[in-house]
């Protein structure tokens, strides 16, 4: 495995690449003796000048672009042809002569040429049927971007990207809301035609944070059925495509560098050592004999601000004069609020993409390799708020190794768990700084592909793309034996255990395309056949300074999942103006029993040309098209510890869950539960789209609207008593219907008028989900909060949307504060209990928005990028667990509270978890980013430029809830603390 | 050039095809360590014993994982343990014992008894309970002469696993007897129903009870004489004790007198050679299944800090009992969660009526504190006890400082005493005042009570005390209060009965536990409880 890992993505490969590369610049440099070319490029109809329009010498790599003025100069041949093209102008070709020749390029109606990549190929946007969105690396967000989904956060309509404030934290990915209740939510992931395990590698931050984000070349986001059904089982929640940059013909070479400081955006409000003095003297007197006569603001003690930097480098041309290559590398260093909060990614990716026997065989090779070291920091965000302010960090006569912390010796001679003040909190820096939790994740991943246009019948070409992902991490955690964590028989010497975990994913897909015209129709086919096989393994080591039995270490492995698809689609053009998709997937997975694991997902969609149809002479007009599809799409993936749930198993106790009889420890084994009949959660999905361009596609706009049915739904429920050797257990129960419309409109409102551009765009999700039927329309409950063995606050119920919350109505005094443990009886029983819940609220948002802008003046450029979320409410759970009067006593020590105690002047946490009080409307405005740079040109030749930006990352939040931070996860509860850094950045890129 | 076209062609078409056979790769299978197909598991002679371990471990543990994990839904791991679910429904809800921290779903309904059919902890004891109907129903599919056959199992072992099927009915026919009295109905399932989502036929009280009462009869040849198996696995004794059960509360399950046939089995129990331990706390102690408490339990659900990991009711009672004030874990052997439980104005107005000042069963920590739990999150109203402990009988601190190695002494020698004299009182024949006037002296002396009672002192409300002071905590409360028709209506009162400080009376509805609405919704041949 190492061996393999060095091979592929070693250094020596990279540099000598590199040198390759640097070869080839210099070759450039050394033509002579020829003609000098001169002049400007401008806009045919508007006049201004082009900057960035490539000026190619034909049939050749050679060329140069031009400058910010539009301006540009190059040495030709005689006889040498110059093509000068610019995205979204048509191609201008001009023989060459000595001197001055300007250009004037017309601006190119086609701009919906552009290709946009779907499931097994490809479509131009203006030929697209389905609802496809294509981001790429042009109009990716700027900025602090570490993980790759953050370059399309709020960019697209229904595509929503929450991230946390870990370094490298991963993302809660939703497409449209999501389809399922209690299968993932999670949609498909695409890298170069590898979809990739939706389960994150333990010892990793996420699925996507050992992938670089500068090594993507677009994202396509996949909507609805029609566009999705091409991945069968794995395509109700959504697919997205992503692309990685593939080696090009002309040199280029890139150096990327950014540096940032991250620091505290917003603290939760607790209070002071002096505030809780005097709060203590006030309520409870009895209770400062044990307070001390520090004034900790222990948040500030466990936060810091964090330095973090980014460097990417990558070079790309022709590869011995005959293979377009692209190598890159990329090292990033981020380190977390949390004191010893790290992580560290180092990728390397190679990319080669050579054409054989006259472009008939086109192979593309894309190989990476990534090395990401993490330290986690443990979660003391919690202690934080409610250790006592009024005691030290550290004290001197501490044997815990100078921190404070409560404890009185007994003086028995040795420091043990009898020696701790029982159930005390433990100092929050203390448990950061004696506590080492690394983990090295290893991870190769990429594909072979073959794409093969028939040489005695080349309409039709056949396509083998082999992927690989694999992944393994080994990560180990050690407590310093100054802490005070103690074994089971209270001895404290410290911790250490090690882990290792294990993934692979291996991909084969092979399908035959055929492209024809007959004359007014148009034909493009595709067939063919996937394999996937997902396995996965993990070791821990468990407490390894204690040979105890219950430390025994433990070694699972899941039965592999291997699901099989077999493809094919249709798309039909008459007249270029009435366009037919029909596809169909027959999907079986290796999760559902013999009877069970084949499914068949059929979609149909249908494209009407409209401006081209009736309105083909307006001038302002475009592009109107009408989109219409139809599609089922299947969901299988209910986790990894269940895979097996159709076989007759047993599984054996671990070596703390025996039985004893008499004297003699019994291995337990017990049956599992067994569900012969799950089957596919099937979502049907109809779509309704209007595309619009304006002004030559200067203005664009697309509304649309969805509405989607998932039935069968695959859940977690009750399951007749007896009958199975659980209470519960995953069936197939329940619909399940979600309704939306999105828009979007985007606009180059300011273009080339003398070297002003500024181009943005809007976009707007409303989204309504509902559960139609439940298993016998039982309620579910869901959403865990932290107080209370397993309490919960939302509900799933039929009528309502899924997460809605379920909560006590608050009664209020007359002065508008709420009355403690006083509740609407309302089911008017004179008891209250838990018939008197009811449904308030949920986490869902009504509306979301994105807005984008970039402008730039010549050299300076300035862009941003906001989100706002509407309707949507938190259960703060920061408050409703922390902040009542009966909370200063923890046992035998004082606790702070949050102030917001200030406000209810509740007093018993069991009297108010559940009240509608801590359900706040979390509605918010957030500028992501804002981002200002500017680009000197001509610095070692033509093509070079070196752009310095400065940036600000999570600038601002507009909100009127009171807790950390509006955006939350868990369907609309705040049981996370870690706050999102605001973050300084400034960076240079260089191109040459 | 062409040829290798060709082949090309024919490489690449090949391997389409060839992957195109790898359908059977959907046929995976198991591939943990501690994960076994049913016929492989079942391919060991010792897969007996361990199946029966399964089976027995249900009582203790919530799953194979470790404490932290369950095969029961809906509910908190820990909460979700069989003996620790069914203490909650027998104590919580009685005059004994409340908990404090009434933030645990479900707990709060159960102090103040204003319960429904949403309670997550009634959920987990129906849950808990038909899992092992389910658990044991397979181990005897599994054990069918035709199996076993298959399987060439030895004579002798086929033997010994006679006296297994035996016991997993007994656990089963215990199950359905715990389900009979809280719920008073349950579907009823058996080894030849399938399994799946199977919705089995209701049975009623009196269904039931027949069924408890036929099954233990039959298995009774098959189970090992009284005290001759293995510590922990159920003997005849056993058998005989919830026998004596049902017919005691016989008038209350099927409005019939059966004291005659109670104090049969309480005899053949007693005549059975079990002995008090002489030292009443080594029942409740760390190593209740060595010292002289051995002779005493007839049968317990097994507790070990170290290989038989559970939140059961042991655990939860020593740990627990540690006073919010007092801070008095390290008294039993752990680090306690101090402020869990605090016992009612009632049960100390008993304990100190006089009969039990110097009682070693009267474990009272009253300085302090006020006798009334005047507010539920205010731990120090209210007293609290000291019966459990995880010291072992000499002292020493048990294996774990949080999870206990103290059994739960389900049955023992103590309560069949006061079974015994309670049917002489209603009226049994074969029996003696005088036996029962010993029996319970005898109880009080093994308790350093000096404080002995005469046959004219021997009444109900005597027998209803002295079951609350010898038999405190071991979920026998809700029982006997039904019995004694003091547990619903007004005219007898606790702290916190029907939500208020002291009480007020409930609905005869609360004698049973309602069905958990999502044990209806998912078998929709149960019908909720009256009331409900």
């Amino acid at each position: 495995m190492m061996n393999r890992y060095r091979k592929r993505g070693g250094f020596f490969n990279l540099k000598q690449h590199f040198f390759m590369g640097l070869f080839l610049c210099f070759s450039i440099a050394s033509f002579g003796q020829k003609l000098k070319v001169s002049g400007i490029v401008t806009d045919a109809t508007v006049g201004g000048s082009i900057p960035g329009v490539s000026v190619i010498i034909k049939s050749s790599n050679l060329g140069t672009t031009t400058d910010l003025d539009g301006k540009y100069q190059i040495e030709v041949n005689q006889n040498d042809v110059l093509v000068f093209s610019y995205m979204g102008y048509q191609k201008a070709e001009m023989v060459a002569k000595s001197g001055t020749i300007n250009i004037s390029l017309v601006e190119d109606t086609q701009k919906l040429d552009e290709v946009v990549v779907i499931g097994y190929g490809s479509t131009k946007i203006k030929d697209a049927t389905g609802s496809v969105t294509s981001v790429t690396s042009k109009d990716f967000n700027k900025g602090n971007i570490v993980t790759p989904e953050n370059l399309l956060a709020g960019r697209v309509a229904g595509l929503s990207i929450t991230t946390g404030g870990e370094p490298g934290s991963g993302s809660t990915i939703r497409i449209r809301g999501g389809a399922s209740l209690g299968a993932s939510n999670d949609p498909l992931i695409v890298i170069n035609g590898l979809p990739v395990d939706n389960n994150t590698i333990g010892g990793s931050r996420s699925i996507l944070s050992s992938i670089n984000p500068n090594d993507i070349e677009s994202f396509s986001v996949l909507k609805d059925a029609s566009a999705t059904a091409i991945y069968g089982s794995r395509a109700s929640n959504g697919v997205i495509i992503i692309t990685l940059k593939k080696g090009t013909k002309t040199f280029s070479a890139t150096l990327d560098m950014n540096m940032s400081v991250s620091t505290l955006a917003n603290k939760v409000d607790v209070f002071s050592g002096d505030q809780l003095r005097n709060l203590i003297s006030e309520r409870n007197p009895s209770l400062l004999l044990l307070l001390g006569t520090a004034n900790t603001d222990w948040q500030k003690e466990i936060y810091r601000n964090s330095v973090s930097s980014n460097i990417n480098v990558s070079a790309n041309g022709m590869l011995f004069d005959k293979i377009p290559s692209r190598v890159s590398f990329g090292r990033t260093l981020q380190n977390g609020l949390l004191l010893t909060s790290e992580f560290e990614r180092n990728t390397g990716s190679v990319s080669i993409n050579p054409s054989l026997f006259d472009d008939h065989l086109k192979i593309s090779v894309n190989a990476n390799a990534s090395l990401e070291k993490n330290r986690f920091a443990k979660g003391v965000q919690g202690v934080a708020l409610t250790f006592d302010p009024t005691q030290p960090v550290y004290d001197a006569n501490s044997p815990f190794g100078g921190y404070f912390q409560y404890y009185k010796d007994n003086n028995d001679g040795i420091i043990n768990k009898s020696d701790l003040t029982e159930r005390a909190p433990l100092n929050p820096v203390a448990e950061l700084l004696q506590r080492n939790d690394r983990s090295e994740v290893k991870r190769i991943y990429g594909n072979v592909k073959l794409d093969y246009k028939l040489h005695f019948f080349p309409e039709l070409s056949a396509v083998l793309n082999v992927g690989m992902d694999k992944n393994s991490a080994d990560g180990f955690s050690i407590v310093s034996d100054k802490n005070p964590l103690s074994q089971a028989d209270g001895r404290i010497i410290g911790s250490y255990s090690e882990y290792t975990n294990d993934q692979s994913n291996y991909l084969l897909d092979g399908y035959l395309a055929y492209k024809k015209e007959f004359g007014i129709l148009n034909l493009d086919a595709t067939a063919g056949y996937s394999y996937q096989k997902f396995t996965d393994e993990r070791y821990k080591s468990n407490e390894l300074l204690d040979d105890g039995v219950d430390s025994a270490p433990v070694l699972s492995i899941n039965p592999d999942l291997v699901l099989i698809g077999f493809f094919g689609r249709t798309n039909l053009s008459f007249y270029d103006k009435y366009l037919f998709t029909f596809s169909y997937r027959r999907d079986g997975t290796s999760r559902f029993s013999n009877a069970n694991r084949w499914g068949n997902f059929p979609a149909a969609a249908f494209a009407w040309k409209i401006k081209e149809d009736l309105f083909s002479e307006s001038k302002s007009l475009s592009n109107l098209k009408l989109r219409l599809g139809w599609g089922v799409t299947g969901q299988q993936d209910i986790g990894q510890a269940n895979l097996d749930l159709y076989m007759s198993r047993y599984t054996k106790g671990l070596p703390t869950s025996q039985y004893i009889f008499g004297n003699t420890v019994t291995t337990i084994a017990i049956p599992q539960f067994r569900n012969e009949d799950l089957k596919w959660e099937e979502t049907t999905t109809y779509n309704a789209g209007l595309d619009f361009g304006f002004f030559n596609d200067r203005l664009t706009a697309t509304v649309e609207g969805f509405y989607k049915e998932s039935k069968d739904l695959l859940a977690n429920a009750a399951i007749s008593d007896g009958s199975n050797f659980s209470n519960s257990g995953f069936q197939n129960i329940g619909d399940f219907t979600s309704k939306g419309i999105e828009f979007s409109i985007g606009a180059d409102i300011f273009k080339n008028q003398k070297g002003f551009n500024w181009n943005a765009n809007f976009n707007s999700t409303f989204i309504k989900t509902k559960i139609n039927s439940l298993a016998l329309g039982q309620d579910q409950l869901v959403g865990g909060i932290g107080n209370g063995a397993g309490s919960t606050t939302q509900i799933h119920r039929v009528g309502y949307t899924p997460y809605s919350f379920y909560v006590y109505k608050q009664i209020y005094n007359e002065n508008g504060k709420p009355i403690e443990g006083a509740y609407a009886d309302l089911n008017g029983d004179n008891i209250i209990n838990d018939a008197d819940l009811y449904i308030h609220h949920n986490g869902m948002p009504t509306v979301t928005m994105g807005f984008a802008s970039n402008m730039n003046y010549k050299n300076i450029d300035l862009s941003f990028n906001m989100r706002a979320s509407l309707g949507n409410y938190v259960y703060n759970a920061a408050n409703s667990s922390r902040a009542q009067y009966n909370l200063l006593k923890n046992s035998s020590v004082v606790s702070n509270l949050p102030t917001s105690v200030l406000d209810t002047n509740f007093q018993s946490n069991e009297a108010v978890l559940l009240s509608d009080y801590y359900i706040e409307n979390a509605s918010f405005l957030k500028m992501d980013n804002v981002s200002i740079g500017y680009t000197f040109e001509d610095i070692f030749n033509a093509r070079s430029s070196i752009r310095l930006s400065a940036s600000v990352q999570n600038v601002f939040t507009i909100t009127k809830y009171s807790g950390l931070d509006p955006e939350v996860f868990e369907n609309g509860i705040d049981n996370s603390i870690t706050p999102r850094p605001r973050t300084f950045l400034v960076g240079a890129n260089m191109k040459f | 050039m062409k040829n290798i076209i060709k082949q090309k062609v024919i490489y690449i078409v090949g391997l389409v095809l060839l992957v195109v056979g790898c359908t059977n790769d959907l046929d995976v299978t198991v591939k943990d360590p501690n994960a076994l197909l049913v016929d492989d598991f079942y391919s060991t002679p010792e897969s007996y014993k361990e199946g029966l371990a399964g089976v027995y471990g249900n009582l203790a543990l919530t799953g194979a994982s470790g404490a932290g994990s369950s095969n029961i839904s809906g509910l908190d791991a820990g909460t979700s343990q069989y003996g620790r679910s069914f203490w909650n429904l027998q104590e919580l809800t009685t005059d004994e014992v409340k908990w404090s921290w009434e933030n645990d779903p479900g707990l709060k309904g159960l102090n103040n008894n204003t319960w429904t059919s949403d309670n997550v902890v009634i959920r987990g004891f129906f849950g808990r309970c038909m899992t092992q109907v389910a658990f044991v129903n397979e181990y005897l599919r599994q054990t069918t002469d035709a199996k076993l056959d298959s399987r060439g199992v030895s004579a002798e072992l086929r033997a010994e696993i006679k006296t297994y099927r035996a016991e997993v009915r007994f656990l089963r026919a215990l199950a359905y007897y715990h389900l009979m009295d809280l719920f008073g109905k349950a579907g009823f399932v058996t080894e030849n129903d399938p399994v799946g989502a199977y919705q089995s036929p209701q049975y009623d009280r009196s269904q039931l009870f027949a069924f408890v009462e036929s099954e233990l009869e039959a298995i009774l040849p098959d189970l090992k004489d009284a005290r001759q198996n293995e510590y922990a696995r159920a003997d005849k004794a056993a058998a005989w004790m919830v026998l004596a059960k049902i017919y005691l509360n016989a008038e209350v399950f099927i409005g019939q007198n059966k004291y005659d046939q109670c104090l049969t089995y309480c005899k053949n129990i007693i005549d059975a050679g079990f002995t008090l331990s002489p030292v009443y706390a080594n029942n409740f102690n760390a190593d209740n299944d060595s010292n002289s408490a051995k002779t005493e339990i007839i049968f317990p659900i097994v507790s070990d800090g170290v290989v038989t990991q559970n939140y059961g009711p042991t655990t939860v009672m020593v740990n627990a009992q540690v006073g919010s004030l007092e801070q008095n874990g390290a008294d039993f052997g752990v680090a306690g969660w101090a402020g869990g439980l605090r016992v009612t104005k009632q049960f100390s107005e008993t304990m100190l009526n006089g009969n039990y000042d110097n009682d070693d069963r009267n474990t009272i920590i009253s300085k302090d504190r006020t006798i009334e739990m005047t507010s539920m999150d205010n731990y120090g109203t209210g007293y609290i006890t000291a019966k459990w402990s995880n010291k072992t009988s000499k002292g020493v601190n048990g294996s774990a400082t949080e999870i206990v190695d103290t059994d739960f002494p389900m049955f023992r020698l103590a309560d069949v005493y006061l079974m015994y004299a309670e049917a002489v009182l209603r009226g049994a024949s074969g029996g003696s005042l005088v036996t029962a006037k010993d029996y319970i002296n005898l109880l009080r002396s093994r308790a350093n009570n000096t404080k002995f009672i005469t046959v004219s002192d021997l009444n109900l409300d005597l027998i209803l005390n002295e079951r609350m002071v010898e038999l405190y905590g071991e979920a026998h409360r809700r029982q006997d209060l039904i019995r004694f028709g003091k547990f619903t209506g007004g005219t007898y009162n606790w702290s916190w009965k029907g939500s208020t400080v002291s009480g007020i009376g409930i609905s005869d509805i609360y004698k049973v536990f309602p069905i958990p609405r999502a044990s209806i919704a998912a078998n929709p041949n149960l019908k909720q409880n009256t009331g409900y």
